[in-house]
This record gives structure tokens, sequence and C-alpha cells, in this order.
């Protein structure tokens, strides 16, 4: 056997590499291949969506955020159990039946999160605590009371969300098709007017015969990676079994149980804000409701009261190198990340908002104390 | 030419032209009889099955009804979650380890020995030596992750009540349902470590002393750890080696959540695929002497 003959035998590993990139690289631009459909307008399609009703779906839901977001050590221990949703990657077992019955199993490393609601009660169970909390609905509900953190995981309200804040101050516009989750869907991107907020687009991806918001995907002002994307990565629009909702809590789980009163205040947050209460805490007693100041993109959310601890390592390194700005409201210092601006003012309020920095101390000077 | 005839002719150590199949199956025997014939070997397995031992009688011991998130607080509660926990406790260290050992052995160790020019000078034997190491350390990462299966039930079972599972959905199932599933767990586990095998297999064509083939299989396995430690390389974290493993736990669900574990499985393939090739370029490329 010659040396080329031996030397020629390296070409199969090299090839074997070739094809797993090749799969690995391409595999996905191949299924994101843009489907043909119908031409559409965009006010066309916005009525579609908003007349779309299902009687029931289930899927699996990915969600991927990066808002640059470090990670929030302190803020608010009790509410974190679902915080970190709002960062990294996560998928989510989703199911819905109309009109009040919905499961969402988020999908952790070696452990599963539940919260479902058969409409009359709804549970909350952590696999890896092991607690259950049982939480008995009013008998009325506008909305089941996982609303909050159904919005975090389903793309319709998401998506709903947003549409609700379509006015003059967006561009509407169909922006071709794509396959979301197997399903041929139209684009519909959301362009802001202004140069206040951060966002740079938003796109939902519609499905074409059952006009239910497939994915959402936020762009930023800069950068070519979405900020976040949420949608279905399979879904099925048959409507699950009435045991899928259903809860018993097993042996040796520590359980909960509240009862949530009728006609809770619904409070105001916008959207992709990280100051959601978790459903099923209460309200924070000697805390102020958020604030919304502003409308639209450049809505800035002020709470008061949040400031966290000293003495917590990581968020106090962060407060140091942030700097300070000074202004007719005061003084405070400057979070920016390329979604998510922070100020947070010597007297203890915090001005948080899809929005550049400027606009965050133009919102504070407004505010009330 | 029949095989009978040729048999009686051809001296050993190597029969020169017996049916490929029959001649598979005893390179396959005589590689397992070299992987189990180790007294190394028998003392990794008995470590991994020390595992569950130390692991359920140091929960024995300290009495703890749960506090502990995960696995291990249940441990206490039912016996079966001892499987589990062990065999997820195993899978960042132990088993790497053991897996290194022996794939950094098969080919490195041979030439030590100078046992694999004997081998090599069988032409058409080379590719199928190494099918014949890489399927005797498949068997050995099953092995290996039954061992602790075993080692687990029995502990779980002689020092804590046993009883129905609560899988991670909050659901309960039979006992029996849960043990098919851990059964199901240490199969995955085993092809979970088949990528990392491959490495060891590839380095330990490169050269003829085993202990820097383990060194440097194991080095390769911490590189690649610290890889997937870093947040700033995240792109690149889906496809390193170990991005998946804990998808075993995903059986575990209800009903089982199968995507993040075909996903894993695709990666140890193309790993495998990748390193086979290469160790098979190696091989048969090299020259007698090594």
């Amino acid at each position: 056997m010659g040396v080329a003959q031996r030397s020629r035998r390296w070409l199969v590993p090299v090839t074997a590499v070739a094809v797993v990139a090749g799969v690995g690289a391409l595999g996905p631009v191949v299924a994101d291949a843009s489907p043909d459909l119908p031409g559409i307008t965009a006010q066309d399609l916005l009525a579609k969506v908003q007349t779309a009703k299902v009687d029931g779906l289930s899927g699996t839901v990915t969600s991927s955020t990066d808002l640059g977001l470090p990670a929030l050590p302190g803020m608010a221990p009790e509410a974190n159990q679902f915080l970190d949703l709002l960062t990294g990657d996560h998928t989510a077992r989703v199911a819905f039946a109309g009109p009040d019955k919905a499961r969402v199993s988020v999908l952790d490393d070696m452990a599963e999160r539940v919260l479902t609601t058969d409409g009359k009660t709804a549970w909350v169970y952590d696999s890896s605590r092991r607690e259950a909390a049982k939480i008995n609905l009013p008998a009325r509900p506008a909305k089941p009371e996982v609303a909050p953190e159904k919005e975090t995981y389903d793309p319709q309200a998401a998506a709903k969300k947003f549409l609700a804040a379509i006015d003059p101050s967006t561009k509407v516009e169909v922006s071709g098709t794509e396959s979301v989750a197997g399903r041929d869907a139209y684009k519909l991107r959301l362009i802001p007017r202004t140069d206040k907020t951060t966002v740079g687009s938003v796109t939902l991806a519609v499905d074409s015969k059952t006009w239910i918001p497939l994915q959402v995907t936020v762009m930023p002002r800069t950068g070519k990676d979405p900020a976040v994307q949420l949608g279905f990565s399979s879904v099925s629009f048959d409507v699950p079994a009435a045991s899928t909702f259903a809860f018993t809590p097993p042996k040796g789980v520590k359980v909960t149980e509240k009862t949530v009163p009728a006609a809770p205040d619904k409070q105001v947050t916008p959207p992709a804000t990280p100051k959601k209460s978790t459903p099923t805490k209460p309200e924070r007693s000697g805390r102020d409701h958020p604030t919304v100041i502003g409308q639209g993109w450049d809505s800035v959310v002020m709470v008061r009261g949040q400031v966290p601890v000293a003495g917590n390592g990581p968020l106090d390194q962060l407060l140091a190198k942030a700097p300070t700005v000074h202004g007719s409201w005061g003084s405070g210092k400057v979070l920016t990340t390329k979604m998510v601006s922070a100020l947070i003012t010597d007297d203890g309020r915090i001005f948080i908002g899809l929005v550049t920095p400027d606009t965050l101390q133009a919102a504070a000077a407004k505010a009330p104390r | 030419m029949s095989p009978s005839e040729t048999a009686t002719t051809v001296t050993r150590p190597l029969p020169a032209r017996p049916s490929a199949g029959r001649h598979a199956v005893a390179l396959f025997a005589s590689e397992l009889h070299l992987v189990f014939g180790r007294a190394r070997t028998w003392v990794t397995l008995a470590v991994l099955a020390g595992v569950p031992v130390l692991v359920g009688v140091a929960i024995r011991l300290s009495g703890s009804e749960g506090g502990t998130e995960g696995f291990i607080g249940q441990v206490a509660g039912n016996g079966f979650f001892l499987i589990v926990a062990s065999l997820a406790l195993s899978l960042p260290f132990f088993l790497p380890t053991a897996v290194t050992v022996v794939s950094g052995e098969s080919l490195a160790g041979e030439a030590s020995l100078g046992t694999l020019r004997n081998m090599l000078t069988a032409p058409a034997g080379r590719s199928r030596l190494l099918a014949a190491k890489m399927v005797a350390l498949a068997v050995f990462c099953l092995t290996a992750t039954m061992v602790i299966w075993l080692s687990g039930l029995i502990a779980g079972v002689v020092l804590f009540p046993v009883g129905d599972v609560v899988l991670l959905s909050g659901t309960t199932v039979s006992l029996a349902d849960g043990l098919l599933r851990a059964f199901g767990i240490a199969i995955l586990i085993a092809l979970s470590l088949l990528g990392l095998a491959g490495i060891g297999l590839f380095v330990s064509s490169l050269t003829s002393t085993p202990l820097a083939a383990m060194a440097a299989t194991f080095g390769a396995f911490i590189v690649l750890g610290i890889l997937g430690a870093i947040p700033q390389i995240d792109v690149i974290h889906p496809w390193l080696l170990m991005y998946g493993w804990t998808s075993f736990a995903d059986l575990l669900r209800d009903p089982p959540y199968w995507d993040a574990i075909v996903r894993n499985l695709w990666i140890q393939a193309a790993y495998l695929a990748v390193f086979y090739a290469a160790a098979w370029a190696r091989l048969t490329s090299r020259d007698i002497n090594g």
C-alpha cells in the first residue's frame, strides 16, 4: 500500500466531519424553507388573527430569551420561582381547552414545574422541591389565575398583547411566509416608528389555517440575534382530554392551599418586563403597584421600594460598574442591556423599560415622587 | 472454500480464512475476554457498584427526610430513586473515567504489549479488529450502567422502603413501570458514553502508551466540560459531547419527552462516526510497527 493510498484513507474521517457539520448547520435551514401561500394584506391577516378561535390545542413550546440581562440574584427571591423563565432557553408542554382549562409543564433539567387548571382549581407543582400548591379559583374568573404564567409561555397571549399595542406608532406589514412547527405560516412584522425604544421589530408567525399565532420573535434595534423567540416546536389542534388538566398531588408531597378572592385587580404591566409577580404569590405588602409612564413602545414602568439590600455581591458589583446619572429627578445608576434599560434612583425608585436610557431619564423627570 | 477445511490446516494465532461471520464472532469473543479479563475492569465495575451502596448508606445514616432537591432528596422516601440518583451521580465523573480507562487501553494496550503487531499483519482484519474493539467498548459501557442499576436496586430495596414511583410530572406509576424506565435510563446513559468511547478509541490508535491515551482522552473530556461551562460561547454548547447528557431524566416525565433524548443520541452518533472513522483511517494506514 503506497503512502498516497494510505493518506487517502483520512478522507473518510474528513468526510464524516463534513457530513456531520453539514447536517448540523444546514438541516434547520432546509426545514425552514418558506412555504408557498397566497398573498394577504396585513389588515386581513390582523383581522383573521383577532377572530381566530380554537377549542383546544396541545403542543410543545420553546422559548429562547436573550435580553442581555445579567442574572439578578437577590431580586425578590420569593418571586424567583418563575423569573428564570425570562432568561435563557426553556421548553414547556402546553395544553389548552376552551374556555378555561389549561396546563403548562415547564421541562427543566431533571425537574418539571407544572401549572394546571380545570377552571375551578389550579395546581402548581414543583418536582424538584416536591411541593404542590392548590389554588381555589373564584366562581367565575374572567381569566384563570394562571394567566400571567400562561402569557410567558403561550404564544397566543404574548402575540395578542403586542397586537393590542398597535397604533400609529407602529408600522405593520406581512413580510413573507415561514414554516413553524411543521405548519405553513404568514409572517406579520411590526416595526416601531419611534427610535426611543430598543425594540427593532416584532414578528408573528401566523398559522395559515387556524390563524393562531405560532411564534413570536422580537428583534433588538441593534444586532442580528432575536432577543426573544417564543413559539411552538410542535402543535396539534385536537382538543386534549379533560384528564390532561386534572392533578392529583402525589404521596409525600407538601401541599399548601390557597383561595383567591373574586375579582382581583388586574395590574398593568407592559410586555416582556421582568417585573411580573408570579401567579401563585399574593401581592407583597408594603410595596407599590408598578406605575406605567408613557405609552406604546416607549412606556416605562416605575417600581418603588424594590431596592435590593446591600451585601448582595454580584448585584453590588453590577451597580458599582453602572454609570451614575443626574437630572432634575435626582440621581441614580443606569443599567443598560441590548433590550432592557433600568434606572435605579438614589431615593429607591426603579424605572425599567424597553427603551433607551435617555427616555428613562425623561420618564423619571415626569414621574410622581 | 469451506471453513471446516481451512480450520484444520491453519495454525494459530490468526486463522486465515474461516468464514467472515465466524471470524468476527471469534474476534469479538476474544475482545470481550480481553476487556473483561483484566483485573482493572473488575475493580472499575466494583467501584461503580459501590456508588449506590455508598450513597444509600450515607442517606440512611444521616436520616434526612428530604430537604435536598432532586433525585437524591427522594431516596429516603422511596429506594427506587437510589437507582436514578446513582446513575445521575456517576454520569459526570465515574462513568466517563471508566470509559476513558477502558477505551484508552483498547488499541494502545495491545500496541504496548506487541500483540497489535500480530493482528495488523492480517491485512483484511484491521477494520474488523477495530469493529470488535468498538463493540467490546459498547458492551463495557452497557455493563457499567447495568451494574449501577442492579446495585442501586439491591441497595435501595435493602436500605429504604420501596413503592410506587412519582414521576417528574407529578403522576404516580407502578414500581414495575418505574424500574423499566430506570432500565431505559441505564441504556440511554450507556449510549451517551459512546461518543466518549469513540474519542478514546481514536486516541488509543495514535499511541502505543496506554497511559498517554487515557490521559489524552480524559483531557479531551475535561476540555469539553470547560467549554460547556463558559457562557460566552453558548452558541457552540448544543454541539458539545455532554450537552444532552442530562436528557435521560426526560424518561421520567409523563409522557416521556423524546426530543432531547433523540437529539442527544444523534450527537453521540455524530461524535462516534467522526472519531471511529478517524481511528479506522489511522489503524488501516499505519505501519505494522506502529
